[in-house]
Parts: C-alpha cells; sequence; structure tokens
C-alpha cells in the first residue's frame, strides 16, 4: 500500500524543509502581488455603465435576423426555399412560404432559438443570402415562447444588415459572393 | 458493539458524484473507503451520453461537423479537425496549405486553452483558487481569437469539408501574437505558484503512480502516457499535417504520477505557444477554400484518422457506403481511455487524493460518454 505520510527525519532536514516550504509559498505571494497591481479584467453584468457594455466582434453568432430587400414581396430577400430549414440540425426553423416563381417569400418564419445550437449552417446554405446571425447576444427570456423569433421581429432586427455579418468580406468565407452567378457550387 | 470489532472499521461505500464539483463534470464513482482509505473506485460513467455516434448516421457530413464540438467540448478544434480530415481522405480532397496552417494553428491555440484550464482545474481541486482565477484570465485571451474569427467562444463549427468556415480578419494575427507574448509572460508565474509550490507537490508527488507497461495496457495516450516516460506523440509519431516541419520538443517526464502528468501539461504549453509562433511565422497567402460539391457523397470505404488532440489519441473511425450521410461512426475519445484506470490509480490512497488524481487525468465527460 503505497502511502505518503512522512518519515522520520533528522532536525537539520526538517529545518530545511520547513524553510524550503517557507520560500515556495512566500515566491507565490509575491506572485499575487504582483497580479493584484495589474488591472482588473472582470466586468459587472449586467452592466451598469453603457460605455463599458462588451460588443462582440462582427460575425458573433448571437441572434437571427432577416435581410430586407424593397423590392420583393414582404420586403424580404428570403425567397422560401426551405433549404435552411432543411439544413438545420435541429429543425427549428419553420417557414411557410407564398406566391409562386419570383413573387415566392415567406408568409412565417419561425426560428425557436431555444433549441437552436447556433451552428450557422442556415446562413451558410441561403442561396440568396437571405438570413444571417448577429451580434446581439441578449437573449434571455422568462418563458420558452419568448425563444421564438417570428417574422416581424427577425425583420426588425434585420434593420440596416446588407449581407450576412462576417468577419471577414464575404468572398474569403464559403458564402458565394454577391457578384458571383447563380451557380451551384457542386459544378465548380 | 462486541468486543471484537473495537478499534476496527467497517467497510463504507461512498457516492462521489454525479454532482460534485472536482468530478470534471458528471462523473460518479463508487468508491469503498476503510476509514479514509480508498480500497476501491468504481467509475460509473454514461450521464452524458448522447448518441453521438448514432447521431452521425442521419445527418450529412457538413451537418455533423457542429456536433463533432459538443463531447470534448474544451478542445472542439481538435474534433473538429479529426472528423474533416477522415472525411477528405475517403473523399480525396487536398486542402490548400493556408488552410493546412490555419487548421494546424487552431489545434494548438485549443490545445493552449484546454491545458489552461486543466492548469486552473487542478489548481483549485488541490486548493490553489488563485491560479485557477490566473488561468481563466490568460484563456480568455485565446477565446477571444476564436470567437473573432469564428463567431463562438466554445463550440466554433470553423472547420468545413475542403477548408475553413473564413479566412482570418485583418489584425488577427497581430492579436494573436499580442496574446502569445502574454501568455508566455505568464506560464511562468503558473509554475511559481503551483508546480513548484511545496504544498502542491506534497499532494501529487507519488500520487496515481502507474508504471509505463500498465499505462499502455490501459490504453493511456496524451500527456498522461508521457508521463509515464513513454515519448508518444501522434504529432511525431504519426507526424501527420505540418508537424514534421515545424520544431517543438515531445514533453517526456519519468514517474507516472500525478506531478508528472502535470509538469508534462505545463511543459507542454511552452511547446504549444512555440508552435503557434512558427505557423503565424510561416503562414502562406492564398485561398482557404477548395470547390466541395454542397451535398458531398465520398466513395465507399472505411478510414481511421487521429491526431494528438489536449486529451491524447482522438482517432475518428468511418464507414461509408457510398451515400452522403455516414454508414457508421465510431469516435477513440482518449478521456475514456484515460479514466479506465482510476480504480488502479487510486487504491490504497487517501480520499482527498481521489480529486488530485481525477483531476490529473484531465477527463471531460462529455467526450468520455459521447
Ligand atoms: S444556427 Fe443551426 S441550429 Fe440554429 S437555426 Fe440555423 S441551422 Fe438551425
Ligand atoms: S435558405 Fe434563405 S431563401 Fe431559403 S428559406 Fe431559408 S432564408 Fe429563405
Amino acid at each position: 500500500m503505497t502511502t505518503n505520510t512522512r518519515q522520520p527525519q533528522s532536525a537539520w532536514a526538517l529545518l530545511a524543509d520547513i524553510v524550503g516550504g517557507a520560500a515556495s509559498v512566500i515566491k507565490g505571494h509575491v506572485v499575487t502581488l504582483r497580479n493584484w497591481l495589474r488591472p482588473k479584467v472582470t466586468g459587472q453584468y449586467p452592466y451598469r455603465d453603457p460605455a463599458k457594455e462588451w460588443v462582440p466582434k462582427p460575425g458573433y453568432r448571437g441572434d437571427f435576423a432577416l435581410i430586407h430587400d424593397p423590392e420583393r414581396p414582404g420586403g424580404l430577400r428570403c425567397i422560401a426555399c426551405m433549404a435552411c430549414a432543411n439544413v438545420c440540425p435541429d429543425k427549428c426553423i419553420h417557414i411557410i412560404g407564398q406566391g409562386k416563381g419570383k413573387e415566392r417569400h415567406p408568409a412565417a418564419f419561425d426560428i425557436d432559438i431555444g433549441l437552436c445550437m447556433y451552428c450557422w449552417l442556415c446562413v451558410e446554405v441561403c442561396p440568396v443570402r437571405a438570413i444571417t446571425l448577429t451580434p446581439e447576444y441578449h437573449n434571455v427570456a422568462f418563458t420558452p415562447q419568448e425563444l421564438i423569433r417570428d417574422i416581424n421581429d427577425l425583420k426588425a432586427r434585420g434593420e440596416g444588415i446588407a449581407e450576412p455579418l462576417l468577419p471577414v468580406p464575404i468572398e474569403r468565407s464559403v458564402l458565394q459572393p454577391p457578384t458571383a452567378k447563380k451557380k451551384d457550387v457542386s459544378e465548380a | 458493539m462486541n468486543e471484537a470489532n473495537v478499534g476496527t472499521t467497517d467497510q463504507l461505500i461512498v457516492n462521489m458524484g454525479p454532482q460534485h464539483p472536482s468530478t470534471h463534470g458528471v462523473l460518479r464513482v463508487a468508491l469503498t473507503l476503510d476509514g479514509e482509505r480508498v480500497v476501491s473506485a468504481d467509475p460509473d460513467i454514461g450521464y452524458l451520453h448522447s448518441s453521438m455516434e448514432k447521431i452521425a448516421e442521419r445527418l450529412d457530413y457538413r451537418q455533423y461537423i457542429s456536433y463533432t464540438d459538443r463531447f470534448d467540448y474544451l478542445g472542439a478544434m481538435c474534433n473538429e479537425w479529426v472528423f474533416v480530415r477522415a472525411v477528405e481522405r475517403l473523399a480525396g480532397i487536398e486542402v490548400t496549405p493556408r488552410c493546412e496552417h490555419i487548421r494546424l494553428l487552431m489545434a494548438e491555440l485549443n490545445r493552449l486553452a484546454s491545458h489552461l484550464l486543466y492548469f486552473g482545474a487542478m489548481g483549485i481541486d488541490t486548493g490553489a483558487t488563485t491560479v485557477f482565477l490566473y488561468c481563466f484570465r490568460e484563456r480568455e485571451l485565446i477565446l477571444d481569437l476564436f470567437e473573432w474569427v469564428s463567431g463562438q467562444r466554445l463550440l466554433y463549427n470553423f472547420l468545413r469539408v475542403g477548408g475553413l468556415r473564413n479566412d482570418l480578419p485583418d489584425g488577427w494575427v497581430e492579436q494573436c501574437h499580442a496574446a502569445m507574448d502574454a501568455l508566455a509572460s505568464r506560464v511562468d508565474e503558473y509554475d511559481t505558484l503551483l508546480s513548484e509550490n511545496r504544498i502542491f507537490i506534497a499532494r501529487t508527488r507519488g500520487i496515481g503512480a502507474i508504471t509505463a507497461e500498465e499505462a499502455l495496457a490501459y490504453g493511456f495516450s496524451g500527456p498522461c502516457l508521457r508521463g509515464c516516460g513513454v515519448p508518444y506523440d501522434l504529432r511525431r509519431v504519426d507526424g501527420y499535417s505540418l508537424y514534421p516541419e515545424l520544431d517543438f520538443e515531445v514533453c517526456v517526464e519519468e514517474g507516472g504520477d500525478c506531478l508528472s502528468r502535470h509538469m508534462v501539461r505545463s511543459r507542454e504549453l511552452r511547446e504549444s505557444i512555440k508552435i503557434v509562433r512558427q505557423v503565424l511565422a510561416r503562414l502562406p497567402e492564398g485561398e482557404v477554400n477548395v470547390p466541395v460539391p454542397r451535398r458531398l457523397k465520398v466513395e465507399p470505404g472505411e478510414v481511421y484518422e487521429r491526431i494528438e488532440s489536449p486529451r491524447g489519441e482522438l482517432g475518428c473511425y468511418l464507414v461509408s457506403d457510398g451515400s452522403d450521410k455516414p454508414w457508421r461512426m465510431h469516435w477513440r475519445a482518449p478521456s475514456f481511455y484515460n479514466l479506465a484506470p482510476l480504480d488502479r490509480l487510486c487504491r490504497g490512497h487517501w480520499m482527498a487524493d481521489m480529486v488530485a488524481v481525477i483531476a490529473s487525468t484531465d477527463i471531460v465527460l462529455g467526450d468520455v460518454d459521447r
């Protein structure tokens, strides 16, 4: 049986042990003291001071938004093609499409962010880049119902967003750049 | 009480966990105790089981990448990497040099973040709260880098078959350099606070010792195995990706006890910083993505791909029947094998040493249970 009980030792060895142990503890305290003088990195949440509000980088995957297109029915760029609803691993996007051909647009568009795993796949598969995740991270709610984003909510959140948000220009990501001809990647 | 029992104790069975703060997740250990001594420790796993392998059979390759993040959530980039490597090998896809560099960079940054969390957890489990707070402060530097490039702090979904979600943003490389400089100056502080502290050494030296032969028989890998004096590091043994071209040392410690495993990780922090700096210095320009069909179908066949994750040999076994979904998928999760000899490691020690032993194997229960 292995134990780490102390073996009897000479008085000098014991003294050396005590001095060495004390030195290691003091060295540790010097480090603590040095860190005590460094600037504080923690902050209060929720933020009392709006200036100290944490702003995530562009491309942070927080909440959803639908991108506007005033020339289309419904004012949204979405063509209700269901690609995002099909690819979603959690099946938390529910769309009801309306109209035919060029007129096709979503009549209802619900995302249950309580189920969502923020994988970004819906943004990736969208053929017209109509959906995006935004850096909005205040997603707390009191009831599960409040976590369902409907089409009006998503439209309001898309105000002022021109293209899906990314930390880099779209050309340097897996998304199809706006300039590219409508062409499936599989043919490329 | 009868006369014969005076002065002897009965054995007592105690459940440690699943809601115990030092079991690193939801692990239940059925302990048989003789007084304060551990007679046997029987780990009971499965509380986090979520059918990760079965789920793969109903998702296509692109969808499954975001699931790989979720078992070993402290080494998510490594999980993604081994999975996309397996798919790419099966599908015969070559990635661009820039993509390969960035992937390696992400894996090493993830190793740093994971080892920093290990340092903190080991500290707090052996009673040193300070180092926990410092490590989390520095880990934040790395998580900020991840957040910037991938949009998330823990579950990145950043790698794609044939490339990456996106290229590195402008200014990222500079911030990464700055983070490495900040971190390099702090690693010595952790060692002063923890690795050289007499109390910490007394609590870890000779505790949970295992010989190299036993460790190999149990399937130990990663820092746990290197702590037993076996220089087995897949980055050198397999030499996958760009590792053969990089200059780093395989950290080995003799001893096989908690302190050796700890020292291996402490030295690996420095080695990983060295690797990250080298990769940043030679990062080539160019494209990061190669064209891949949206619904990728791979040839029928099977493949076993493995890489060195922060916890050890992480393997991905994939069988394809030619469709767009894996036919069967299996993970060789390092935490599972590193947890297996818990009984062997703890037997005969004090109950308080259990905590140090569990912390020193650095298991992630999501990885054990999958
Ligand atoms: S981010 Fe992923 S889980 Fe969430 S809605 Fe989009 S596809 Fe579904
Ligand atoms: S993939 Fe894009 S266009 Fe198609 S339904 Fe979803 S948001 Fe609309």
